[in-house]
């Protein structure tokens, strides 16, 4: 899928001629298998998933339980590897990638955020910030980390620990964490799984916030259809497939 | 941000680390403890043997370098014919004996008149020499340590011996007594352990030791200077064996506690582990960060095992004055390498192991 855009832009005071641009999928699967094997059973959590996300999209992945949503983000993701079928993030097919490349590819151009936070306890949430940064090679950088940080209201809590945290606050620094090297696309996995509703409202908040300020491409698990409501589209999956593909309004 | 990351981590969980600490301190305490005991008693002996002020020792064919462990007595014959020849001035036999009761020790039975001419004397700090059969001399540190004083009576060899005069340490042995009473209490009569020459000058010592090797074929004929340099462990074939084996076994055990704590810290950090991967770490990072820190603390390890050692030292002192450990400063650096390689080979598997872990099965372990 591609789509064609206007775009008007100006200079100084002057409007320029609208600009046709065509938008490639920043993420695009075609006939994804993902096998999980439980002894010599094969076990299919992915039936040929066929998804795309446009650039600066935000896209909700609803179902029940087991229905391969966990699945599909860790393939896009690059953390498991696909059985079958391809995996186009920007331009780079992850199926025919080595675990050492798509290593290089998450660190670059990918953001996770986990049901259960996952902050490194060792570390306060600065540190948990700025490992992401180091881990991505360009070291340290203040302006960026200062941005991040206000634009999830951290900037009190930077020396605390995750366990002198609440989840709502462990859940910004997870995503500021996820962020923090400008991602192509963020992936969260239940991010308000965790949380109570007002934590939740804030978190999914934030996810909004970052999608229509920063322009953040991103990709939602979720059970909750609530939810589903801060994000451009929804998608429904159902026994390893995507059933539908429908706007959220 | 990698070294607050490792130290982070090393702190998180300070029970832990102080095991591993504790486990390289014990590692490197063993092996300098050990090493300088063995190379602290060698080169105190030879400085004592040096201190008697001979120029040459002469022993039996089959002598071994370490004096007390001999069991090779020549007849004392040898140290007339020695007597006559040139450039000779005197020659003083001793009888050494091993004694293992009530304390590990080597008493030197000598002729207290030759003794005296080929070593000046002794220097007393209390008493007289020996005249009588049963007198014993004693050196200053066994006296401490034995808590004798001149008058007293002290048993060796299931023989009551008095103490008639307490000597300034450094020369020869610590307990000596006349060599016909050890002679016939060891049913030994007229054998000697080893024969010290003094030449008339020092520069003659070549000559006179070219002089016995003619006259005494195959029995070892050195220059005393030259015993020095050869009480060493890699001269004691057997020293040498028990150094390596106990260093292996602080090297065993250093390495064990070392791969288990880091393995038990994979498996704890198993999330962690995920969350990295998540985050792009690569394989040689993680690694990297499991040997740094194993690496840190190995060097908590090393200083802590230092300050053991001389810990170690302080009490054995205290305990047996007379006990000599030498402790080097390239001994502490070779039982800082040998820690370190032991820690790091310990800590490869578990690291490799943490490499290799699943990101997908890391993220969702409990």
């Amino acid at each position: 899928m591609s789509i064609t855009v206007r775009i008007q832009t100006h200079t100084g005071n002057e409007l320029v001629e609208p600009e046709l641009k065509t938008l490639e999928p920043i993420l695009k699967t075609e006939n994804l298998w993902k096998l999980y094997h439980a002894g010599k059973v094969e076990v299919p959590a992915l039936r040929g998933v066929n998804f795309d996300v446009l650039p600066g999209e935000s896209v909700a992945v609803m179902g029940p339980s087991g229905c391969g949503k966990s699945s599909l983000l860790y393939v896009i993701g690059g953390l498991a590897q696909a059985s079958r079928g391809k995996v186009y993030v920007d331009g780079n097919d992850l199926s025919a990638m080595t675990d050492g490349e798509r290593t290089k590819l998450r660190r670059h151009k990918i953001g996770f955020v986990f049901q259960r936070f996952n902050l490194l306890p060792a570390l306060s949430a600065r540190g948990n910030i700025a490992i992401a940064q180091y881990i991505h090679g360009d070291g340290f950088d203040p302006h960026r980390f200062d941005v991040v940080t206000k634009l999830l209201g951290l900037e009190g809590r930077l020396h605390h620990r995750p366990s002198e945290m609440s989840g709502g606050e462990q859940q910004r620094v997870a995503i500021a964490r996820a962020i923090i090297n400008e991602p192509k696309i963020l992936l969260a996995d239940e991010p308000t799984g965790n949380l109570d509703t007002k934590n939740s409202e804030v978190v999914l908040e934030m996810l909004r916030r970052l999608n229509q300020v920063l322009g953040q491409t991103v990709v939602m698990i979720t059970h909750n259809p609530e939810a589903t409501t801060y994000f451009d589209r929804v998608v429904h999956m159902r026994d390893g497939v995507i059933v539908d593909g429908i706007p959220a309004d | 941000m990698m070294g607050q990351f490792v130290l982070r981590n090393l702190f998180h969980r300070p029970m832990r680390t102080l095991i591993g600490v504790l486990a390289i301190a014990v590692e490197v305490a063993l092996v300098i403890v050990i090493v300088g005991l063995t190379s602290g008693m060698l080169q105190e002996t030879a400085k004592r043997i040096e201190g008697i002020g001979a120029d040459i020792m002469v022993q039996a064919p089959s002598a071994q370098m370490f004096l007390v462990m001999s069991g090779s007595p020549m007849p004392m014959k040898i140290g007339e014919k020695l007597t006559e020849l040139k450039y000779v001035q005197y020659v003083a036999a001793a009888f050494l004996q091993f004694n293992s009761t009530g304390g590990v020790e080597t008493i030197w039975g000598i002729d207290a008149k030759s003794f005296r001419d080929v070593s000046n004397g002794f220097v007393f700090l209390q008493g007289r020499d020996m005249e009588g059969p049963d007198d014993l001399l004693i050196d200053d540190w066994a006296a401490k340590a034995k808590k004798l004083r001149v008058g007293d009576k002290y048993k060796l060899l299931n023989h009551e011996w008095k103490v008639v005069g307490i000597v300034e340490h450094g020369k020869a042995g610590r307990l000596f007594v006349p060599i016909q009473t050890l002679q016939e209490l060891v049913g030994a009569r007229d054998k000697a352990t080893i024969f010290l020459v003094k030449c008339t000058r020092p520069e003659h010592t070549d000559d006179v030791i070219a002089e016995i090797k003619a006259l005494l074929p195959n029995y070892p004929v050195r220059p005393v200077k030259e015993f020095m340099t050869l009480m060493t462990s890699t001269n004691i074939p057997a020293l040498q064996t028990f150094i390596h084996s106990m260093i292996a076994l602080a090297v065993s055990v250093g390495l064990l506690v070392i791969f288990l704590t880091m393995y038990t810290t994979v498996l704890e950090r198993t999330r962690d582990i995920g969350v990295l991967k998540s985050l792009g770490a690569s394989k040689l990072l993680i690694v990297r960060s499991l040997l740094t820190e194993t690496a840190l603390l190995c060097l908590l390890g090393v200083v802590a095992g230092v300050g053991l050692s001389y810990l170690v030292r302080a009490g054995f002192l205290a305990a047996f004055p007379t006990l000599s450990i030498l402790i080097t400063p390239g001994w502490i650096v070779r039982a800082a390498l040998i820690a370190l390689v032991g820690a790091v080979v310990g800590a490869m598997y578990p690291a490799w192991l943490a490499s290799r872990r699943d990101a997908v099965q890391a993220l969702s372990y409990d």
